[in-house]
C-alpha cells in the first residue's frame, strides 16, 4: 500500500506542511491582546469601536444585518442573517491575528492594537 | 494497431457516456456534502468528495474531460443548491486545483495522493483568494495555515480512495 508513494510526494508533503507551519507562525507571532474593533464592509470601513467599551453594534448594509458585542474586551458576532453563521460560531476574540468574517455579508471585523503613541500622532 | 472509423466514434461515445455519468457522480458527491454539516468553524474545511471523481477523470481519460466535469458538475450545484455567489469559490477554487493536478499527474513523478494533497491545497488557496477579494480584506489570509492543513488532509483521503478505485475500474471502460 505504502509502496505507491514517491519520494516527490513525501517532498511535496513536507514542503506543504512547512508552509502550513510557517504561515501559522507568522500569523500567530507579533500578536497581542488588542485596543479596537475595526469593521470593514465591502473592503470599506465601517467603524472602529473601542474594546475598553462594552457595547452591541448593528450593522446594517445593503438590506443586511449584523449585530456584534463587545464586552469584557472581546467581540463576538451574536446575530446575522446569513446563511452559513459561520460568523457567528467563531465565538468571542481579542487578539490582533483574529478577525470575524461573514463572507456572505462581507462584513469583516478585525481587532487592531493598542500603538495608542501612534495614535497620539496622528490625531 | 490502427483504429478504424467505427473503433473512435465507439470510444467517443464511450467516454461521452462516462463523462456524463462522472458528472452526474459528481453533482452528486457535492449535495452529500452539502447535506453534512460542517460544524468546525472555519470557512472552507470539508473533504471534498467531488475531486474523488474529478482526479479519476483526470488519470482515466485526459485534462479536457475532467476539465469540462469539473466545470459542468460546479455550474450545476452552484445552480442546484450552493447559489450563483457561492458558485464563484468553487469556480477559482475547481479550476486552480485541477489545473495544478493536471500539471503534477504529467511530471510523473507524484503519486495519485500526492497529486490530490496538492489538489486539495490549491483548490483551498483558490477559495481564499475570492475570499480575500469578496471582502477586498487581505486578513483573510489568517485563515490560510487551517486551510493548508486541511488541504493536506482532505486530499491525502481523497488520493488514497482514488488510488485504490482507479485500479480497481475497467480500464476497457475509457479506451
Amino acid at each position: 500500500m505504502f509502496k505507491i508513494i514517491t519520494k516527490a510526494d513525501i517532498i511535496l508533503f513536507i514542503i506543504l506542511i512547512l508552509i502550513g507551519i510557517g504561515l501559522s507562525w507568522f500569523s500567530i507571532a507579533g500578536s497581542v491582546t488588542g485596543q479596537k474593533a475595526v469593521v470593514t464592509v465591502a473592503g470599506k470601513t465601517y467603524g472602529t469601536y473601542s474594546l475598553s467599551q462594552n457595547q452591541t453594534v448593528t450593522i446594517k448594509q445593503n438590506g443586511h444585518t449584523n449585530k456584534f458585542s463587545i464586552k469584557n474586551g472581546y467581540v463576538q458576532m451574536t446575530y446575522s442573517d446569513c446563511k452559513n453563521q459561520i460568523c457567528v460560531n467563531k465565538g468571542k476574540i481579542n487578539q490582533t491575528s483574529q478577525s470575524i468574517v461573514c463572507l456572505p455579508n462581507k462584513v469583516v471585523i478585525t481587532i487592531q492594537g493598542g500603538d495608542s503613541k501612534y495614535d497620539a500622532v496622528s490625531n | 494497431m490502427m483504429q478504424s472509423p467505427t473503433d473512435r466514434s465507439g470510444l467517443r461515445t464511450r467516454r461521452l457516456t462516462m463523462s456524463a455519468m462522472f458528472a452526474t457522480l459528481a453533482l452528486i458527491f457535492t449535495y452529500v456534502e452539502f447535506l453534512i454539516p460542517y460544524s468546525v468553524g472555519i470557512p472552507g474545511v470539508k473533504l471534498g468528495l467531488a475531486n474523488l471523481v474529478i482526479i479519476i477523470a483526470l488519470y482515466k481519460m485526459d485534462f479536457k474531460y475532467a476539465m469540462t466535469i469539473n466545470l459542468l458538475r460546479i455550474g450545476l450545484s452552484g445552480l442546484l443548491f450552493s447559489g450563483v455567489f457561492a458558485m464563484l469559490y468553487s469556480l477559482c477554487g475547481g479550476v486552480i486545483s485541477l489545473i495544478v493536478m493536471w500539471l503534477l499527474s504529467r511530471s510523473g513523478r507524484f503519486s495519485m495522493i500526492g497529486v490530490s494533497m496538492a489538489g486539495g491545497v490549491a483548490h483551498n488557496f483558490g477559495q481564499l483568494i475570492i475570499a480575500a477579494v469578496v471582502v477586498s480584506n487581505i486578513k483573510m489570509f489568517v485563515y490560510f495555515p487551517i486551510l493548508v492543513f486541511s488541504g493536506i488532509g482532505a486530499g491525502i483521503c481523497i488520493g488514497i480512495t482514488a488510488y485504490i478505485l482507479n485500479k480497481k475500474m475497467p480500464a476497457q471502460l475509457f479506451k
